[in-house]
């Protein structure tokens, strides 16, 4: 197991996270350390707390107790050109082209140099292998191009940390192994993916992994540990996912 | 605020409108329909028509804006584009004012093709400058846009917001001295019409366009109504939160 008990080293640090809607308990006392430069990933099954997790990271809800740390700060507007955000929405601009969607929100992030910012999203849209339908407007792409262009517009201002929720989401399986591709490059760069998912497909993938089940994490450690864990020499992810969910 | 950012959320808002030819189409032909159903039908009324223009003009500047901005702010809502811009460094002021600035231009265009055509198609006397009568009905356009975001923020899908309509527009309609003057209604509602920016805009325009009065006499109404402006600015910028 790595250390990562040094909190200035880390991407992500969050301490007994408390969340609710209403009465309703999404994340329950939730403690996460996740170190840079790595892909992690978070997996859970639906509504386990994923979404609810990535939205605390990047600000956009306020624990009710418990504390959050990214990049050594709490989540605020100061932060956010340091992070890069794809929702599970692709929420995009549905009249907007492609690139004008990447453009806007690369502005957004304070890319205000023109020539800079237009190498950016040309460089974005280039990774997302969508230069070809630039400029088509996002309502006539289809759903897995209309997820391109969302990274696209996650990747486009050079964040060293990426919160993707569920990224890979409807995508075929040609297109899901060229993002992972991608992200691996990222974090070769020096960039920290943190990353919800259901399928043990992408969990694969991931440096280090972990299970959450009603909002609280029940294992964590890389792929091989977590598999090793179950004490059955031919685990697969599933089963340790499995194995610790059942376990509770 | 961040000029940059706020010119950038204008021109995407402006930029998604020019895009989108059947809602660019509808933002000009329903006003024009909307009149024409109205003035042609005092056509052998001309001096009803005459006293009810000042009226008309502001109820529909108000009430186009008032739909156009409430449905277009809610969509970001919906289609997670809200959430998206509040997970970047942009201000929540520079979201308001981006996407009055965006819309102000269409509900402004909007504002002018309702007076011109009142003007030169249904040939309605007035006396005034007419300039002077497009700066009140752009200060109202400009609270309509601000109500519109305002009230959009407390509606979850378009059914919603146009449950809004009715409970917005229809007490300043009864209650702005359109149907009856202020002065013959209980004192209870004489106090009411007081907090509805569709009285000041209504009497402004009257003063205007049936009294012949000019900028200088209107500025108590056009005051107050610009305070209505930037309150509902400050009322809507509080209500889209990051978190």
């Amino acid at each position: 197991m790595e250390d990562t008990s040094r909190t200035e080293l880390l991407a992500v640090a969050a301490e007994n996270v408390t969340f609710s809607y209403g009465h309703r308990q999404v994340l329950n006392g939730l403690s996460l350390r996740i170190p840079p430069k790595r892909v992690f990933g978070l997996l859970g099954a639906n509504g386990a707390g994923k979404t609810t997790l990535i939205r605390l990271l990047v600000g956009l809800l306020k624990p009710q107790a418990g504390s959050i740390r990214i990049l050594g700060e709490p989540p605020s507007p100061r932060l956010a050109h340091r992070v890069g955000y794809m929702p599970q929405l692709t929420a995009l601009y549905q009249e907007l082209s492609a690139q004008q969607n990447v453009e806007f929100f690369a502005r957004m992030y304070g890319m205000a140099n023109p020539s800079q910012r237009r190498q950016a999203v040309e460089e974005a849209i280039n990774l997302v292998g969508l230069w070809d339908r630039r400029s088509d407007p996002v309502l006539r792409l289809s759903g897995g191009m209309r997820q391109r262009v969302s990274l696209a517009a996650a990747l486009v201002h050079s964040a060293p940390l990426l919160l993707l929720d569920e990224p890979t989401v409807g995508l075929d399986p040609e297109l899901r192994a060229s993002f992972w591709e991608h992200f691996g490059r990222l974090t070769r760069q020096g960039v920290t993916l943190v990353i919800s998912s259901h399928t043990m497909d992408d969990a694969a993938h991931c440096d280090r992994l972990v299970f959450l089940q009603d909002g609280r994490v029940v294992a964590e450690g890389s792929p091989a540990e977590l598999r090793a864990a179950t004490g059955t020499s031919d685990a697969t992810l599933e089963d340790a996912f499995l194995h610790y969910v059942r376990r509770g | 605020m961040s000029w940059n950012r706020t010119t950038a959320i204008a021109k995407r808002v402006i930029s998604q409108v020019l895009r989108d030819r059947r809602t660019l189409g509808l933002i000009f032909f329903v006003p024009i329909v909307v009149m024409s159903l109205v003035g042609f039908s005092f056509a052998d009324q001309r001096f009803i028509l005459d006293s009810a223009a000042p009226a008309l003009l502001a109820v529909f500047a108000l009430f186009f804006t008032f739909v156009l901005t409430g449905v277009s702010f809610l969509r970001e809502r919906a289609y997670g584009t809200l959430e998206r811009l509040l997970a970047t460094p942009v201000g929540r002021g520079d979201i308001i004012v981006g996407y009055l600035a965006g819309f102000l231009l269409f509900a402004g265009m909007q504002s002018l093709i309702i007076l011109l055509f009142t003007i030169l198609a249904l040939q309605v006397h007035y006396q005034g400058a007419l300039w002077q009568i497009f700066l009140l009905l752009m200060v109202l356009t400009i609270v309509g846009v601000n109500l519109g975001i305002f009230v959009s923020t407390f509606a979850r899908n378009e059914f919603q917001v146009v449950q809004f309509i009715p409970l917005v527009l229809a007490p300043q309609i009864f209650l702005s001295g359109i149907l009856l003057p202020v002065a013959q209604m209980p004192w209870y509602f004489r106090g009411a019409s007081k907090v509805f920016p569709l009285t000041y805009a209504v009497e402004g325009l009257r003063d205007i366009m049936l009294r012949g009065m000019g900028l200088l006499d209107v500025l108590p109404e056009l005051g107050v109504l610009a305070a209505f402006a930037v309150a509902l600015i400050v009322l809507a910028t509080g209500v889209v939160r990051r978190a």
